[in-house]
C-alpha cells in the first residue's frame, strides 16, 4: 500500500482529476458568474446629468448590483450611458448606447457638497448622493475625513495611478 | 504484490537518509532556509515598485504603498490596491437607505468647488459674511465648544464702548456675561461718591418703566422692578440669551453614544440634499404654526427661533470640523445631527446631550412636540425646531 499521502494524491488522479488543478482551471469549467447571478437593482435615482459640461438635465440613474460590479445606467433622454465599476482593484469603464464595448475611464471625481460624479472629466457628470452616501459610510477612516472633492486617474490597465484631494487636485505633479 | 513492498521500502528508507541527514548534519538546514528567505525577499523590490526601493527598510513593503516618504502614510491615496481616493463601487446601502429622488432645487452637477475656501471647506453653498448672522452666533455655531467668561479676556466696562442702558435690554446686573457689574466691584473704577464720573450718563433719562432711572441727586433708582423672567440662563458674546437646556421627566437617558453611528453617510459636506428621505417642508415660517406656540412663546419671552440658515451653517461647521454635535441656537443642547432620522412622514428622532446625560427623543415637527408632549420651555422649543430642521427644513 503507498503512503497515505500517495494514496490521497492517487485517488485525486483516478477520480477527481480536479485536485491540483490551478483555481484559475477551475473557474473556466463553471459557469460564469454573471450567468449565475442575477443582477440586483439598488435603487433609481431621479436626479440631474449634464453631458461633456453642457447644462443640467433631468435624468435617472439605476443602479444594479450584477455579480460584484456596479452598473450605473444613466438615461438622459433618448441617450442612455452605464458606467461600470469594480471594487479590488477599483476600476472605471464606461459604455453608450447600444454599445457591447466597456471603454475604460481615464478620470473620475467627485465633490461631496455638490453630491457631484463625474466621469471622464465632465464628460458625464451627475448628482447622485446615494453613491457618495455609500462611499462616505463605507469609508469613515481618515481617507475621506474632512474632505470634499476626489479625483482619481486611471492608468493603461484601467487601475488607479494616481488619486487627489481639495486643492491638491489643483497641483501638478508633472 | 512484492512491487508494493519493494516501493514502500524504498519510500521509508529514502525518508530515513533524508531524516537522518538531515539530524546529523543540522547545518544543511540552514543553506535551504537561507534560500527560502533570499526566495521571500526577491519578491520585494517587485511588491515594492515605487516605494522607495529595496527590502523592509526603504519603507516599501510595509502599508503596501507607503511609497518614498514624499507622499506619507498608507493611506495617501497612492495605495496600489483598493484605494481609489476613497472611491468604491457604492453598493453598500448606507443607513437611511437609497433615495428615489434628489429632492427640492436641486443643485446642478458641478466640481466646482468654492472660490474661497478655508481648510476644511464649506459645504453647500456659499457662504457671505453676513449669512453667519452676526446677531445669532452661538457658541456651537462658531465650532468652538462651550465659551466661558474667560473666553472674552479682561474686558473693562471701558470695551463695551458707549452702551446705554437701553442697549442692555433687560439685563439684570448679576448676568452681563459674567462680568460683576455690583457697585463695590467694578475693578478699576473708583466709584466712592466724589469721584463718580456722570457726564456720560445724561442720556439715560427717557428710561421707561423697570429699568434704571437716573435720579435728579445723582443716585441710581434701583428699584427691584426689573425683568427677571426667563433669565436663568447666561448672554451668549452677540447679546443673545442662552437657556439651560431642561430635561423632561419622560426623557429616556443614558444612551451609549458609542453603540450608535454618528456619522452616516448623509452627514458630510452637501449633507442637505443627500438626506435620503422627503425633506424641505419644515419650516420657511416666521413663527410656527404650532398650536402651543403663540401663548408660550411670549411667556417665554421668545418671538422666533432659529431660522434655517443658523442651524443649516451650525451643520456645515461641524461636518467641516469634524464634530459630531451642533450646540442648538440658544441653548446648551448637544444635538447629535447625525442621529437624526425620519421617524414616519413628519417625525423625528434623534439623539441629544443635556447635562452629561445622551437622551433618546423622538419630536412631532407638524404638532410640535417632543416625546408627544409640548416643549416645556424656550430652550425645549429650540432643540426641536432645530431637530426638526435638520430632518426636514430646506437645504442650504
Amino acid at each position: 500500500m503507498p503512503p497515505p499521502l500517495l494514496r490521497g494524491i492517487l485517488a485525486c488522479a483516478a477520480l477527481l482529476g480536479s485536485c491540483l488543478m490551478p483555481a484559475a482551471a477551475q473557474s473556466q469549467s463553471q459557469p460564469a458568474p454573471s450567468s449565475a447571478t442575477p443582477s440586483k437593482v439598488l435603487y433609481t435615482l431621479a436626479t440631474q446629468c449634464s453631458l461633456a459640461g453642457g447644462p443640467p438635465q433631468p435624468c435617472t440613474v439605476e443602479a444594479t448590483d450584477e455579480s460584484g460590479t456596479t452598473i450605473y445606467r444613466h438615461r438622459i433622454g433618448a441617450q442612455t450611458i452605464a458606467v461600470r465599476i469594480t471594487d479590488s482593484p477599483v476600476t472605471m469603464a464606461i459604455k453608450s448606447g447600444t454599445s457591447t464595448t466597456w471603454v475604460p475611464l481615464r478620470t473620475a471625481g467627485a465633490l461631496f457638497s455638490t453630491n457631484t460624479i463625474c466621469f471622464n472629466g465632465r464628460e458625464l457628470c451627475v448628482v447622485n448622493p446615494n453613491y457618495l452616501n455609500s462611499v462616505r459610510e463605507d469609508r469613515q477612516d481618515l481617507r475621506l475625513q474632512g474632505r470634499d472633492l476626489v479625483k482619481v486617474h486611471f492608468g493603461p490597465d484601467g487601475r488607479v495611478n494616481a488619486s487627489c484631494y481639495d486643492s491638491g487636485c489643483e497641483a501638478d505633479l508633472r | 504484490m512484492s512491487g508494493p513492498l519493494i516501493s514502500s521500502t524504498s519510500w521509508r528508507r529514502r525518508n530515513s537518509l533524508v531524516l537522518a541527514l538531515m539530524l546529523a548534519v543540522p547545518s544543511i538546514t540552514s543553506p535551504l532556509a537561507a534560500l527560502a528567505v533570499a526566495l521571500d525577499t526577491s519578491q520585494y523590490p517587485l511588491i515594492a515598485r515605487g516605494g522607495g526601493g529595496g527590502g523592509r527598510g526603504g519603507g516599501g513593503f510595509s502599508g503596501g504603498g507607503r511609497g518614498g516618504g514624499s507622499f506619507g502614510g498608507g493611506r495617501s491615496g497612492f495605495q496600489n490596491t483598493g484605494g481609489a481616493g476613497g472611491l468604491n463601487r457604492g453598493a453598500n446601502r448606507p443607513s437611511g437607505g437609497w433615495s428615489q429622488s434628489v429632492r427640492g432645487n436641486a443643485p446642478s452637477p458641478s466640481l466646482s468647488r468654492p472660490a474661497s475656501r478655508p481648510s476644511g471647506g464649506f459645504s453647500g453653498a456659499d457662504r457671505t459674511p453676513g449669512s453667519l448672522g452676526a446677531g445669532n452666533r452661538t457658541p456651537g455655531s462658531l465650532g468652538g465648544g462651550n465659551r466661558t467668561p474667560a473666553d472674552f479676556g479682561n474686558r473693562t466696562p471701558g470695551d463695551l464702548g458707549n452702551r446705554t442702558p437701553g442697549d442692555f435690554g433687560n439685563r439684570t446686573p448679576g448676568s452681563l456675561g459674567g462680568i460683576d457689574r455690583t457697585p463695590g466691584s467694578l475693578s478699576g473704577i473708583d466709584r466712592t461718591p466724589g469721584n463718580v464720573d456722570r457726564s456720560n450718563l445724561g442720556n439715560r433719562t427717557g428710561l421707561t418703566s423697570g429699568d434704571r432711572a437716573l435720579g435728579g441727586d445723582g443716585s441710581f433708582n434701583r428699584n427691584a422692578n426689573l425683568n427677571r423672567d426667563n433669565l436663568n440662563g447666561s448672554f451668549n458674546r452677540d447679546g443673545q440669551r442662552v437657556f439651560n437646556g431642561s430635561v423632561g421627566n419622560n426623557w429616556s437617558r443614558n444612551w451609549n453614544v458609542n453603540n450608535v453611528n454618528l456619522s452616516p453617510g448623509w452627514a458630510r459636506p452637501g449633507w442637505g440634499y443627500a438626506r435620503p428621505w422627503g425633506t424641505g417642508w419644515y419650516g420657511g415660517w416666521a413663527t410656527p404654526s404650532w398650536g402651543w406656540w403663540g401663548a408660550n412663546a411670549a411667556l417665554w419671552g421668545i418671538s422666533t427661533l432659529a431660522s434655517a440658515a443658523v442651524i443649516n451653517a451650525a451643520v456645515d461647521s461641524a461636518v467641516s470640523s469634524n464634530t459630531t454635535y451642533i450646540v442648538v441656537p440658544q441653548t446648551t443642547y448637544q444635538l447629535l445631527y447625525g442621529t437624526v432620522q425620519p421617524s414616519g412622514s413628519q417625525g423625528v428622532t434623534f439623539l441629544v446631550q443635556a447635562d452629561g446625560n445622551t437622551y433618546n427623543l423622538t419630536a412631532d415637527c407638524n404638532a410640535g412636540t417632543i416625546d408627544g408632549a409640548m416643549p416645556n420651555d424656550a430652550a425645549q422649543a429650540e432643540l426641536l425646531n432645530a431637530a426638526c430642521q435638520v430632518a426636514y427644513g430646506s437645504a442650504s
